[in-house]
């Protein structure tokens, strides 16, 4: 089990024109894990895929895989794979043709004789069996989604890069392919890059989270520990479960225009901010419990399966979102346009700036 | 967060970069035999029409001496400055024919027939006649026109005339008639598809704001032709202008264009003489281009 | 409303226009069956007779009509057309391939392309003879008349191209990369034989164009000519209702082209189609 690193990044940056899509991106990814990769449309997520795998190149930066540095090696020459977001699969081509290209039309091809069961096999590890023969247009898009996948696996790459692979399902689809994705990575032991553009995806599928923002790395760790720690003001709002209000330090208080917050977290330097997540907010009737006070109206609650949320809103028109897991206990209730007291522990908040 | 519009933008992205694997050096060199065939054989040749009309000439013999004289010769002789007014002539009326010929059907196919189908079935059955021989379709205007032609035999039979029309063949009328014919599916087809973009709620707003067709015509649906209308007009001009056989069949000899003046000269070999009708030629087919551009901006239109 | 007084009038008008379009075919037609070999290029049809087709086909007896120099001419516009066909096919697709990212004097490079179909034939043929005639070069239809043709032809090759292209998804190539297949192979295993009708297109267009070819051909061809060269001869003689016979062969051989194409297209359409709903769904 050696932790030398299979992919290695170091300093890259890429700009087109005058736009600076990603800049001083430096990380690593080791053999066993599953590393996603978080951020909105612009962050340059899809961009840092695409410099990986050869598509674009960058300005300045390094890219090595299992040591050898692949930073000016054409895409075709890399031994990376890579699974769009649209599929890509080859239209002429049958599904068991789609999945042998790679095998037939490398460098050095693999033997025809062994293309076959190669094929085969890889056919049913990814679930597609008895489909072999079906053209790409006969399949389904959870299917052509498997075929791409099966195609750039049965390569044994060194990489696979996943560029928002989910995306073009439908939810229940979605949540199947997370877990058989993370199961195929086990069972081949090759690392997973996975970029995507959905918070629940991102904390649920890696073992690794990588938010990107803006071209920078906002945050790399474990999921859960960006979920309780966010590092900066930007990841905490990319991770869509934190309310986020402006203020700035006065001395060692934090002062927003609703008063003074306190905190038990303070990240210094960047953008100053003050979180606090959706689910450590309760509502109260006004003037009935100390704490940290925020007033607003309630406006309405949206059902989510396991939890409910609640909006909020202050007198300035800033929504305030209050969760409650259903698992706690039956929810309160509301009166719309009342006006309520949300209260929360200091343990609970954090300040950045 | 939605993914679904995330998508669009990064496959048009993917479109226009997509030949990443080439690098720079590799778009050049797949570009490099076409601009040198261009450059050799077409560039090359215009600049010697403009170079060779300043050269001298005498009957048999020709230097490349600079003088003026072909372009005083071509200046001074009435029968050259008619060719150019021949030619200017018919170009506009072959232009103005085959608009007011080509419109109408234009117009029906592009707008009143709702089925897509049909539309192109009917743009491929104007279309066909130019995949056949150009010149068969010239000749086969012969018998059509003459004394003793179809034409004259129908309207004979139908008692609309008791003389046959002379005035059908070996006239201007009947290179008109002929180059009216053979063009006027440029026009057709331009103007067929920029109606057919038109989305017919804007007409049916009109409508039901009380508009008659007439006025829906002219305000609305011509103007919105427009860019199809200048395409059309733009490669009738250019072929009615560069035309030389249409002239030669029809009008036995009697209507000179300035491509007949280029095909008689050098058939004598007198190159300078033709060199300057080529260029005379060339520039009213630019002013002509660039005017009609000016119409319409069509990068923008289309 | 006045478009329901309006439609059955264009619908009348086109009926007309079509007229106008196929009439001359049509009288064409009708005359070949005249009576030969004393019947003349007009009306009235003495006598029903196929005696023009035999004539064309050298199969009438000796006459004081003179045969259309078919034969050889034949041959040498086929040849033509096919080397034509070729050269501005492979040139259209290279440089439509080159299209396909942006470079320095792009915009340059494609107005000079497309030059060579708005110069008029009578223009780029004067301009061939006078750089034949002061080099010194032989005028022949297998060298300057096919210089002048792939001119010409090139910019539709490169114009159906580029609308193939246009439309053509990246991103399989990218994945053909990434499986390891290189730039060379990838064109050869993917892209080509998705462009192919497109690449059919084009030639088609090429064919006929210089098949058809006459205006540059006149100045560029030199002694030897090519069909259209032949016939645009008999302009100025006589005309017999050879050439009418002949024009019915002629645009027969067109419209079997055409199916030909047709039939090629419906075949490789129903790959074309599966490229679309890759497309749509994405």
């Amino acid at each position: 089990m050696s932790k030398e690193a299979v992919l290695h990044l170091e300093g890259l940056s890429k700009s087109f024109g005058d736009k600076v899509a990603l800049s001083n991106i430096s990380f690593s990814v080791n053999q066993k894990e599953y590393v996603s990769l978080l951020g909105p449309s612009g962050s340059g997520k899809t961009t840092l895929l695409r410099t990986i795998s050869g598509f674009e190149t960058p300005q300045a930066g390094r890219v090595t895989l299992a040591g050898r540095d692949v930073t000016s090696a054409p895409a075709h020459d890399r031994g990376i794979g890579f699974v769009f977001q649209n599929f890509a699969l080859f239209p002429h081509l049958s599904v068991f043709d789609n999945v042998a290209f790679g095998l037939r039309n490398r460098a050095q091809p693999v033997p025809e004789s062994e293309v076959r069961s190669k094929v085969l096999e890889m056919i049913d590890l990814v679930g597609l069996q008895g489909l072999a023969r079906r053209g790409t247009h006969q399949i389904s898009g959870g299917q052509k989604q498997r075929v791409a996948l099966a195609r750039t696996l049965v390569t044994r790459p060194k990489l696979v890069l996943l560029d928002e692979p989910l995306g073009a399902l439908d939810a229940n689809l979605r949540q199947r392919m997370r877990t058989e994705l993370r199961n195929i990575r086990e069972q081949l032991d090759i690392p997973f890059l996975h970029v995507t553009g959905s918070e629940t995806e991102a904390l649920a599928m890696g073992d690794r989270l990588i938010v990107l923002d803006n071209g920078r790395i906002g945050q790399d760790g474990a999921p859960d520990e960006i979920y309780n720690r966010p590092a900066s003001a930007n990841v905490a709002r990319f991770l869509n479960r934190y309310n986020v209000f402006d203020g700035a330090f006065e001395g060692d208080a934090f002062v927003t225009k609703y008063g003074s917050f306190p905190y038990a977290s303070r990240v210094t330097g960047g953008e100053s901010a003050y979180a606090i997540r959706y689910d450590r907010l309760a509502a109260r009737p006004v003037g009935s419990a100390p704490g940290s006070n925020l007033a607003a109206t309630y406006v309405t609650s949206e059902y989510l399966g396991s939890s409910l949320v609640h909006l909020f809103e202050t007198a300035d028109g800033k929504v305030v979102e209050v969760e409650h897991h259903l698992s706690n206990g039956p929810p309160d209730a509301y009166e719309a346009g009342h006006a309520y007291a949300l209260t929360w522990k200091s343990e609970h908040g954090i300040a950045f700036g | 967060m939605t993914v679904a519009n995330i998508a669009a933008p990064a496959k048009a992205r993917v479109k226009t970069r997509a030949a990443k694997g080439l690098g720079v050096a590799g778009t050049y060199l797949l570009l490099a035999p076409a601009m040198v065939w261009m450059t050799l054989f077409l560039v090359v040749p215009m600049a010697m029409i403009v170079y060779v009309s300043f050269w001298t000439q005498s009957t048999f013999k020709i230097d490349s001496t600079l003088t003026l004289a072909s372009w005083r010769t071509f200046f001074a002789s009435d029968t050259y400055i008619n060719s150019l007014w021949t030619t200017v002539r018919i170009w506009l009326i072959v232009l103005v024919t085959t608009f007011l010929v080509g419109y109408p059907t234009a117009l029906y196919v592009g707008l009143f027939v709702k089925n897509k189908t049909l539309q192109t079935a009917l743009l491929v059955v104007c279309v066909i006649p130019f995949w056949t021989s150009f010149l068969i379709r010239v000749l086969a205007w012969r018998p059509m026109l003459g004394k003793e032609g179809a034409i004259n035999i129908l309207l004979m039979k139908a008692h609309i005339i008791s003389q046959p029309i002379e005035a059908l063949l070996f006239t201007e009328l009947s290179v008109v008639i002929g180059m009216t014919q053979i063009y006027v599916v440029f026009m057709v087809g331009p103007i067929a598809f920029m109606l057919g973009r038109i989305d017919p709620s804007i007409i049916e707003a009109a409508r039901d704001l009380g508009a008659d067709f007439w006025r829906i015509l002219r305000k609305i649906i011509f103007p919105l032709s427009l860019p199809g209308v200048v395409v059309g007009a733009i490669f009738v001009s250019v072929m009615v202008l560069g035309e030389f056989a249409t002239s030669a069949a029809l009008s036995g000899r009697k209507v000179n264009l300035l491509g007949n003046i280029i095909v008689t000269q050098v058939g004598s070999l007198k190159w300078a003489l033709a060199s300057v009708v080529g260029v005379i030629l060339t520039v009213i087919m630019g002013l002509v281009i660039a005017g009609l551009l000016r119409v319409v901006d069509l990068k923008k239109e289309l | 409303m006045e478009s329901r007084v309006l439609k059955p009038i264009l619908a009348v008008y086109l009926g007309l226009f079509l007229l106008f379009l196929y009439g001359p075919f049509l009288v064409l037609g009708i005359l070949s069956f005249q009576q030969g070999p004393e019947g003349g290029p007009q009306f009235p049809i003495t006598e029903w007779s196929i005696f023009w087709y035999q004539h064309i086909l050298g199969l009438a007896p000796p006459s004081r009509v003179a045969p259309l120099p078919i034969g050889i001419s034949l041959f040498r516009s086929l040849s033509l057309a096919f080397m034509t066909m070729i050269t501005s096919t492979v040139l259209g697709v290279m440089s439509a391939q080159a299209f396909r990212r942006n470079f320095r004097g792009k915009t340059l490079a494609f107005y000079l392309i497309v030059l060579g179909m708005i110069v008029p034939g009578v223009l780029v043929g004067l301009g061939s003879a006078l750089v034949a005639t002061t080099t010194g070069i032989e005028r022949h239809w297998w060298s300057t008349a096919f210089a002048t043709h792939v001119v010409y032809t090139l910019p539709f090759a490169f114009l159906v191209m580029l609308a193939i292209f246009n439309r053509f998804d990246g991103s399989i190539e990218e994945a053909a990369w990434s499986l390891g297949a290189s730039p060379v192979r990838t064109f050869r295993k993917v892209t080509f034989p998705l462009i192919f009708p497109g690449v059919l297109s084009a030639m088609l267009f090429a064919f006929t164009l210089s098949y058809d070819e006459f205006s540059r051909t006149l100045f560029s061809s030199g002694r030897e000519q090519t069909l259209p060269l032949a016939i645009y001869g008999t302009f100025t003689v006589e005309i017999h209702p050879n050439v009418f016979a002949f024009g019915v062969l002629t645009t027969l051989f067109s419209f079997a082209l055409l199916t030909v194409y047709a039939i090629l297209m419906t075949l490789s359409v129903r790959r074309a189609r599966r490229v679309a709903i890759q497309e749509s769904i994405a």
